[in-house]
Formats: structure tokens, sequence, C-alpha cells
């Protein structure tokens, strides 16, 4: 399989007045197209850091990225920021206008999202109207409109509970695999991390480097029937003891 | 609409009406005190002078056909500080945010110039603009300018953290920041830095009609005492209280319009 990204000996430092902060230390990652990969590690071990740098927020940094240049990263954080004096067609349609890439097409595939999660007879409607979960998808929609080859997801779905956190995930999981985009994905949840990912990745305590790789291969359609297949105990077994408890 | 509702509205219309009432109970019962203490001789009428006596006044104001005149040159000055000060105020902000090293090297300044009692830079700017309606703009400007420019700079960096962050990760340029989200989000503070501004530029245009001394209800004012004519001060004074009170229920009335079209 071919990478789409491939991260070399990335290490970075935080810089104030008191000193510097270690964040993260001689990372190495190969990620293949389409596959999904999750990052898991203690709270503060510099994940978040880790994404700006691939999505090219932060550029101080040491070590390198190899992509191709024309490969298109989309960034979606837990909060949704939808902007509350736009609508939520105006909402999604900001990101394609500060990305100066308003296509006809970015335009269908937008209000195809918009058919497929429910929220149509919502586009003219103000963010305030709608629910927590509504709200979480129509910044999906925005981020996936840019059509990104990379998605990369700061634990998207934190703020939502059960069911709706469930479904928002698989959300993601079908229309990554469907339209073979690439994802990385940070999140503290054990179960998210198995039925969505190709791959976990566990990482340290700050300075954050690679403590081990689990590959998942739990070959089911849905997210929900991954989680009631039986590999998933063993998985979540895996990750347990990988995860060090006293850290 | 059920019965309740229209009881309902029926109270809250007889409050107003109650409301008004004593309003205007409190404003006659002023008068005619004022009336009768002066013609009683009980309070000085040259000094305090009296309804009657003001009336008079405004009548000869309007035979020598000066009172609209007054009336609409404190009115214009008014106007063109306010549409100033909130532009600039606007424009400066702007640019302060955009540039953050120059706000911080411009902000011990800019705080100086706020604490400073800008009457004193009276004599200097008619010495430099000449005793002219550009002299009273002006001076309203040094006051109100400072204020709206702080007010809308503080609506800015208010902005919420996380849909900054989102055009960070959008790599939204500073322009698009400000275009897109700083100056909507501020929408609100913006229309309410009117209400001050307007208090403040009456200030700014009275206090430069005292210096420059040519025209105005700030004029009239100075004008009597320097005669002695104190009918004239008094004149000048409630025309100033009634003029104040309108502009500033056009403000409100304007900025309520404006908020509530978003
Ligand atoms: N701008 C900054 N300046 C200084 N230190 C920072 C800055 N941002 C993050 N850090 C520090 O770097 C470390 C890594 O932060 P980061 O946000 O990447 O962690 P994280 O793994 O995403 O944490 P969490 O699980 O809580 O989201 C933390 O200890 C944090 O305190
Ligand atoms: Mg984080």
């Amino acid at each position: 399989m071919n990478n789409i990204i491939k991260i070399k000996n990335i290490s970075k430092k935080y810089r104030n007045k008191n000193g510097e902060i270690d964040a993260i230390k001689n990372i190495d990652l190969e990620i293949n197209q389409g596959e999904i990969i999750s990052l898991i590690g203690p709270s503060g071990c510099g994940k978040s850091t880790l994404l700006s740098i691939i999505a090219n927020i932060d550029k101080d940094f040491k070590g390198t990225i190899n992509k191709d240049k024309n490969i298109k990263i989309a960034y979606m954080l837990q909060n949704d920021a939808l902007l509350p004096f736009l609508t939520v067609y105006e909402n999604i349609l900001l990101s394609l206008k500060i990305k100066k890439c308003i296509s006809k097409d970015k335009i269908d595939y937008i209000n195809y999202l918009l058919k497929i999660y429910n929220l149509e007879e919502f586009k003219n409607s103000y963010p305030s109207s709608l629910s927590g979960g509504m709200r979480q998808r129509v910044a999906l929609i925005r981020t996936l409109a840019l059509k990104p080859d990379i998605l990369l997801l700061d634990e998207p779905f934190s703020a939502l509970d059960g069911k709706f956190r469930l479904l928002i995930s698989d959300d993601v999981y079908q229309i990554a695999k469907k339209e073979n985009i690439t994802v990385i994905l940070v999140t503290h949840n054990l179960e998210e991390a198995i039925t969505l990912s190709d791959k976990v990745i566990v990482l340290t305590k700050r300075p954050s480097s690679i403590k081990k790789v689990i590959n998942i291969n739990i070959n089911k359609p849905t997210i929900y029937e991954k989680r009631i297949d039986t590999k998933f105990n063993y998985y979540f077994d895996e990750l347990w003891k990988a995860l060090d408890l006293n850290e | 609409m059920s019965k309740e509702q229209k009881e309902y509205l029926k109270k809250l219309k007889k409050e107003k009406y109650i409301i008004f009432f004593f309003q205007l109970l409190i404003i006659f019962t002023f008068l005619f005190l004022w009336e009768e203490l002066s013609s009683k001789g009980i309070i000085s009428s040259f000094i305090y002078s009296s309804p009657s006596r003001i009336l008079k006044t405004i009548n000869s104001l309007i035979i020598n056909n000066n009172l609209f005149i007054h009336i609409w040159i404190t009115l214009k000055e008014t106007i063109i500080s306010f549409v100033l000060g909130i532009s600039m105020g606007f424009i400066i902000a702007c640019l302060l945010y955009e540039f953050k090293l120059f706000a911080k090297v411009i902000d011990p300044f800019l705080t100086m110039l706020n604490s400073l009692p800008k009457v004193a830079l009276g004599p200097l700017i008619i010495i430099i603009f000449g005793a002219n309606i550009k002299s009273v703009i002006i001076m309203a400007l040094l006051i109100n300018l400072i204020t709206s420019i702080i007010t809308i700079y503080n609506g800015f960096i208010r902005t919420n953290e996380f849909e900054l962050k989102l055009f960070e990760t959008l790599n939204a340029t500073k322009g698009q920041t400000l275009l897109y989200l700083i100056i909507p989000s501020s929408y609100q503070t913006i229309i309410s830095s009117f209400k001050l501004c307007i208090a403040q530029t009456l200030v700014g245009v009275i206090m430069g009609e005292f210096l420059v001394s040519k025209a105005g209800i700030g004029y009239l004012i100075v004008y009597g005492k320097q005669i002695f004519n104190l009918d004239l001060v008094m004149t000048g004074i409630i025309l100033l209280a009634i003029l104040s009170y309108l502009l500033y229920k056009l403000v409100i009335t304007l900025e309520n319009k404006l908020l509530r079209q978003k």
C-alpha cells in the first residue's frame, strides 16, 4: 500500500518565559491511504499538538513530514464552533469560502450530506435551534465539504453521549471507507479506538513517543457490529494492557 | 388569543398610561412651582429665570430667526462627530486588532489620552483649527473617539476562542478572520457602543461651542452668561436637555432596529 503521509522523527518543544516543555519526542509514523488510525494516550501527552503539526497549523517543530503537496487536510475539533450568526448552510459554506474552493460539485456534495444526515430541513435554521448531536453533524459536514484526503479528528464526539456518539462515529466510519478518506482520530475512548480504526497507536506520557501499535482486524461493516464481535474483547484487553494505568 | 392573555395585555397598557400620567404630573408640578415661586419672589427670577420668561426668550429667538439656526448647528455638529467617532473608532479598532504589536506600542498613549481632561486641549485646538465648526468637531472627537475605539476593540478581543481555533484549523488569513468572524461576532458590541458615543459626543460638542463661541446651543449659554441674561442661559439648558433626550431616544431606537434585524 502507498503512504499518503510519512512523519519522520518529529519532536516539539513549547517555549515560554519560564522555560521549555517537551511535548513530542521522536515520533515516526507512516500512514496508508484510506487507513483509519487512532491516537490514544494519557491526558496532556501531546496528541493535539501532533495533529496541529500534521495540519500545518503549528510550524515550529523538528523533523519532517512528507506528503504530496496536493493532499488536502481537514481538521475537526471537539467543539463544533458553529457561528451563531450564520445559518446551518452558511456555516457549512464558510469553510469553502475561506479555502476559496466553492464549486458546483461541492455544493451538490453538501446537499447530499445534509440529506443523508437528515439535516435538510434545518438548512436555513440557526445553530441555536439544533441539538448537540445535530450541531456536531453540521460541523462534520463543514469539514467533509472540503473533500479532504486526510481527516484529522480531535476528540470530535466527546461532548456527545451514548447513542448519538455511536451514530456519529458510524457516520464518520462509513463516509471514510466509502470515499477512501484517511483518518487520524484522537480519542480517550477505548471502544471508539477499536471499532473505528485499522490501527491504534498508543502514546507514552509527555513527551509523547510511540509506545505500541496495535493492528485491528475486525471484518464487519458497521461500528455496532464490530462492537459485538467476539474479537472486540481480545483487542480491548490488548489495549488495556498497553495503557499503563500508573501513568 | 386567550382571555387571560388579553387581560394581561390590557394590564400592561394600563400601567403604561399610569407611568405616563405621573411623568407629566412631575413635569407640570415642577414648572408650576418654578413659576409660582419666582413670581411671588421666593426665588430670584433674575438668577433662576422662570417658565414664562423662558417662553418669552424662546419667542424672541424665533422672531429674530435664530432659534432653529442654533439648534440646527448643534445638531449638525453632533451628528457629524457621532458618525465620525463611530466609523473612525471602528477602523482604528480593526487596525489595532490586525497589528497587535502596534496596539502594544500605542497602549500607554491611549491610556494617557483617555485619562487626560480633554478640555485642557481646547485653547490649542482653537489656535490650530480656528474658531469654527472644525474645532467643535475635533473637540467632540477627542472625547468620543477613544471610548469608541476601546469599546469596539474590547468586543473584538472577546471573540469566542473555539471559533478562533476553527479559523486557525482552516488556515484562514488574518483578514478573513476579521471579516468573517471578529467583526460579525462584535456586531452587538459595536451597536451598543452607539449609546455611550452619543452622550460623549454631546459633551464634546457643547464644550467645543463654549470655546469657539460662535453659534449653537452651547454658544447661547456662554453668550447669556457674558451679557448677564440668565433667561438665555436657562433657555439654553432646557433646549439642550430636550435635544439630548431626543437624540438618545433616537439612538436607542436605531440600536433596537439594527439588533432586531439580525
Ligand atoms: N501553547 C502552549 N504553550 C505551552 N505549553 C503547551 C501549549 N499547548 C500545549 N502545551 C502543553 O503541551 C502538552 C501537550 O499538549 P496537548 O494539548 O498536545 O496534549 P493532549 O494530548 O492533546 O492533551 P488532552 O488529552 O488533554 O487533549 C501539555 O502538557 C500542555 O500543557
Ligand atoms: Mg488534546
